[in-house]
C-alpha cells in the first residue's frame, strides 16, 4: 500500500517537473503602483491532466489568481510576473508577453474560463446557442462542427442539447445554467480550464453532480483544470493537488491526500478543523477566529499571525518562507511542526482507525 | 381570456371611459362649457329656436332629451367618427383635426425618434469615455438642455436662428404659395423645412435626460459579468458594443420611448402656436382661446385616445424586445 503510494506520487513529481501545462512565476497584481498586492508574488504550476483545488476565504485573492491566468485582471489592475503556457506540442507562450490579438486567440482556446457567478455571464438578450456560435465564428471555427462538439458536451453534463440552445438564459435553473456554462467554456476544447467558484450559488445535491460530471470531462477531454472554491471538503473529493490560499498568497501547496491528513501550514489545519463535513461530528467543529486581513495595512511578518495560535515574536518580525515539509508539500510556516504536532485534527482519530495512509506515505 | 384580447379591451375600455368624461364635462358642469355655447351664440343674435339646433349640430347633445338619450347619441356619433362642429372654424371637427393631425403626428413622432437617436448614441460613448472631459462637458449640457423648458428654448431659436441668421422659417408649417396638399418635392421639402425648428426645440431639450439615463444604462452593463465574459470569448468590440451594451441598456428604455410620443403630443400644443404650425396641437390653443369646445373636446379625445394606443403597442411588443418579458398572462411591462 505504501509502496504504491510513494510511486503514484513520484510519478505526478515528474509529470510537473517535465510536463507543466503552465507555470505561474512571481505574480503580482496592484491597483495602487505597488503600496498593496491583491495577489501577492504567487508561484506555481499546473501540472498537465491533473485538477488543482485552490481554497480560501473570501477576498483572500482567489479570482485574482484566476483571472491572472488569462491576463484579463479587472482594470485598471497590473499583472506583473511570469506565466507560461506549455501547449502540448509546440513551443511555450509567454502569456504576459503577447500582443492582443494573440491574447484574444489564447483565450478560450487554449485557456478558458468559468467566470464566477454563471447566472450573470449570459447575455440575458440572446439564446445560448447564440452564444455557442458567436464564441465559435469569433474564433474562426467550423460552426456547424463546434456545435456538434457543443451538443456532444452538452449531453455529457446531462443536459438536453436541444431544448438548452433554444432557451434564452432565464428559461434555465441554476444547475443547468451553470452546466451550460461550463460547456459553453470548453466548446473550443481548451487545454485548461480555470473555473471560479462554479458551485458556489448551487445545492449541495447540485454541487455534488456538477463535480462528477467535471471529473468524467475532465478525464473524456484531457484538460487541467484549476478549480477555485471556499469549500475545502468540496473539493477535495475532486482535486489531485491543493492549494490553499490566505491574504493574497498560496500558504499551503500539497496533493490533496497529504493536505488532508498531513496539512503543515496552522491556517490549513484549522480550516480542515472548521468545516463540518469531513466525517466529522459537528461538536468538534472550530471555525477560525477573526478576520480575514485586506490588502492595505497586512499585518506584518507572517500575514496570519493575529489569528495564529503558534505565533511567536520571529511570526512578527519576518515572512516565513516555503518549507518544503515533503517534496510534493510546502508550507510558509516556521512553526510547521509544531503545528502538525500541536494543532490536532479533530478527525485525526478517524484516519488512524482507517489506517489511511496519507501520512504515512511521507516516511 | 386571451392576453391580446383582455389588452385591447382595455384599450376600448380607457378610450370609452375618456369620451364619457368629455361628455360629462360638456353637458353637466354647472357654468361649463354647454352654458358658455348658449350664452355665446345668444349674443351673437340667434333665435332660441336656432340655439338649440345649433347646440345640437355642434355638440351632438340635445339639451332636451333625457340625459341617457343624449349621451347614446353622442357615443354613437364618436363611433362614426363624427366628432360635431367646430364653431371657430365653421367646418366639422373631423375635417380639422383630420388635415392637422398627420401635420402633428410628423413633429412628435421625428422628435422622439430624434432624442432616442440622439440619447443612444451620445450617452453610450459618453459611458465609454466614462470621466473624460468630453463625458463631464456633455453631462453638463445635458443637464442644462433638460432643465429648460422647450418653449423658452422656442423663443431663442425663433429669435436667433429665425430672425438673426434667418436660416429656418419661424412660422406656418408649409410655404403658404404651396399649401394645397399636392405630393411634390417641393411640398415634402418645405414641409420639412418648416418643422426644423418645431422639433429643433423640443428634441435639445427633450434629449437632456435620456442621454443622462443612456449614459448611466451603459454604464450599468459594462460592469455586468456578461460584458467581461464576452470579451473573454474573443467577441469583437463592434459586437460587444452593439448586441451586448447598447440592446442591454436599451431595454429600460423602450417603454418610455413609446410613452414619449403622448408626451410630445401634449407639447405640441404650445410649440405649433408659438410656430403658427397648424396641426392639432395649434387648433387645441385656437379652441380654448376661441372657447370652441367641441374642437377643444374632439382634439383632447384624439390625443387620450393616441396615448392610449401607444401604451397598447408598447405593452404588445416589449416581450419582442425583451425576451425576459413574456407577453403572456402573468406579467405586464405597465
Ligand atoms: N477591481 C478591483 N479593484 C481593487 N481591488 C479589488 C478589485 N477587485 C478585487 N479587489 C480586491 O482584491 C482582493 C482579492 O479579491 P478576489 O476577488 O480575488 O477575492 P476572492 O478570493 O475571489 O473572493 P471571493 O471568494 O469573494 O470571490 C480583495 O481584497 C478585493 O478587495
Ligand atoms: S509563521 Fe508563525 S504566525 Fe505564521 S502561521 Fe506559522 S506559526 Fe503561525
Ligand atoms: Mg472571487
Amino acid at each position: 500500500m505504501a509502496i504504491e503510494e510513494v510511486d503514484a506520487g513520484s510519478e505526478l513529481d515528474e509529470r510537473s517537473i517535465v510536463d507543466p501545462a503552465i507555470e505561474i512565476r512571481n505574480a503580482k497584481v496592484t491597483y495602487d503602483e505597488g503600496e498593496s498586492y491583491v495577489l501577492d508574488d504567487v508561484s506555481i504550476d499546473l501540472d498537465r491532466n491533473e485538477v488543482l483545488g485552490v481554497v480560501g476565504e473570501s477576498g483572500s485573492g482567489k479570482s485574482m489568481f484566476a483571472s491572472s491566468l488569462l491576463d484579463s485582471v479587472p482594470d485598471p489592475g497590473v499583472l506583473t510576473g511570469r506565466i507560461t503556457y506549455h501547449p502540448r506540442d509546440g513551443e511555450p507562450i509567454e502569456v504576459l508577453d503577447l500582443s492582443k490579438e494573440e491574447l484574444r486567440e489564447l483565450r478560450w482556446e487554449e485557456i478558458s474560463m468559468v467566470f464566477q457567478g454563471a447566472m450573470s455571464s449570459f447575455n440575458p438578450v440572446l439564446k445560448v446557442r447564440t452564444h455557442f456560435e458567436e464564441t465559435l465564428e469569433a474564433h474562426d471555427a467550423n460552426v456547424a462542427e463546434g456545435m456538434d462538439f457543443a451538443r456532444e458536451l452538452l449531453s455529457d453534463l446531462y443536459l438536453d442539447p436541444d431544448r438548452v440552445l433554444d432557451a434564452y438564459p432565464h428559461e434555465l435553473s441554476g444547475g443547468m445554467t451553470q452546466r451550460a456554462l461550463i460547456a459553453l467554456s470548453m466548446v473550443l476544447n481548451p487545454e485548461v480550464l480555470v473555473m471560479d467558484e462554479p458551485t458556489a450559488a448551487l445545492d449541495l445535491l447540485m454541487q455534488r453532480s456538477i463535480l462528477q460530471l467535471l471529473e468524467d470531462l475532465q478525464a473524456k477531454y484531457d484538460i487541467s483544470l484549476v478549480f477555485i472554491t471556499h469549500d475545502l471538503p468540496l473539493i477535495a473529493a475532486l482535486a489531485d493537488r491543493m492549494a490553499i490560499m490566505y491574504a493574497f498568497r498560496f500558504v499551503e501547496v500539497a496533493p490533496t491526500q497529504d493536505l488532508v491528513a498531513n496539512a503543515a501550514h496552522p491556517y490549513t489545519r484549522m480550516l480542515l478543523n472548521s468545516t463540518p463535513n469531513l466525517d466529522a461530528p459537528l461538536a468538534e467543529m472550530k471555525p477560525i477566529e477573526g478576520q480575514s486581513p485586506a490588502p492595505i495595512n497586512l499585518p506584518s511578518g507572517c500575514a496570519f499571525h493575529p489569528r495564529c495560535p503558534l505565533a511567536e515574536e520571529q511570526c512578527m518580525q519576518s515572512e516565513p518562507d516555503y518549507h518544503d515539509v515533503s517534496d510534493r508539500q510546502g508550507a510558509r510556516c516556521f512553526r510547521w511542526e509544531a503545528a502538525q504536532a500541536q494543532i490536532l485534527l479533530n478527525y485525526e482519530d478517524m484516519l488512524e482507525d482507517r489506517g489511511t495512509s496519507g501520512g504515512d506515505a511521507d516516511e | 381570456m386571451n392576453y391580446y384580447l383582455r389588452r385591447f379591451l382595455r384599450v376600448i375600455v380607457t378610450i370609452w371611459a375618456v369620451a364619457t368624461f368629455t361628455f360629462a364635462l360638456i353637458r353637466l358642469l354647472p357654468g361649463g362649457p354647454l352654458v358658455q355655447l348658449r350664452a355665446q351664440l345668444i349674443r351673437s343674435g340667434a333665435s332660441p329656436e336656432r340655439v338649440e339646433t345649433l347646440i345640437q349640430s355642434y355638440t351632438k347633445i340635445q339639451p332636451d332629451a333625457p340625459i341617457y338619450v343624449q349621451y347614446f347619441d353622442y357615443i354613437t356619433s364618436l363611433v362614426q367618427g363624427d366628432l360635431g362642429e367646430s364653431i371657430s372654424t365653421g367646418r366639422s371637427v373631423g375635417e380639422v383635426v383630420g388635415g392637422a393631425l398627420p401635420w402633428t403626428l410628423w413633429i412628435a413622432i421625428a422628435t422622439t425618434i430624434l432624442v432616442f437617436a440622439l440619447a443612444i448614441v451620445w450617452g453610450a460613448i459618453m459611458a465609454y469615455f466614462e470621466g473624460s472631459n468630453f463625458d463631464l462637458a456633455s453631462s453638463s449640457a445635458s443637464i442644462l438642455a433638460a432643465s429648460m423648458p422647450f418653449y423658452v428654448l422656442a423663443m431663442l431659436l425663433i429669435i436667433i436662428v429665425g430672425y438673426e441668421f434667418g436660416w429656418f422659417p419661424t412660422r406656418f408649417r408649409i410655404d403658404p404659395n404651396l399649401e394645397a396638399p399636392v405630393f411634390s418635392v417641393a411640398f415634402v421639402g418645405s414641409a420639412l423645412y418648416h418643422s426644423v425648428l418645431p422639433i429643433a426645440s423640443m428634441v435639445l431639450t427633450g434629449a437632456g435626460l435620456q442621454v443622462l439615463a443612456m449614459r448611466g444604462n451603459s454604464i450599468s452593463v459594462l460592469g455586468k459579468d456578461f460584458v467581461t465574459v464576452a470579451r473573454l470569448r474573443g467577441l469583437s468590440d463592434r459586437r460587444i458594443s452593439i448586441t451586448y451594451v447598447a440592446r442591454n441598456a436599451i431595454l429600460p428604455m423602450y417603454t418610455s420611448m413609446l410613452l414619449s410620443v403622448g408626451w410630445y403630443l401634449g407639447g405640441t400644443v404650445i410649440v405649433e402656436e408659438i410656430f403658427t404650425y397648424r396641426g392639432i396641437g395649434y387648433y387645441m390653443y385656437e379652441g380654448l382661446e376661441s372657447r370652441d369646445y367641441p374642437l377643444m373636446m374632439g382634439i383632447f379625445l384624439i390625443l387620450t385616445s393616441t396615448l392610449v394606443i401607444g401604451v397598447f403597442v408598447a405593452d404588445l411588443t416589449y416581450g419582442l424586445v425583451d425576451p425576459r418579458i413574456q407577453t403572456g398572462d402573468q406579467s405586464e411591462s405597465f
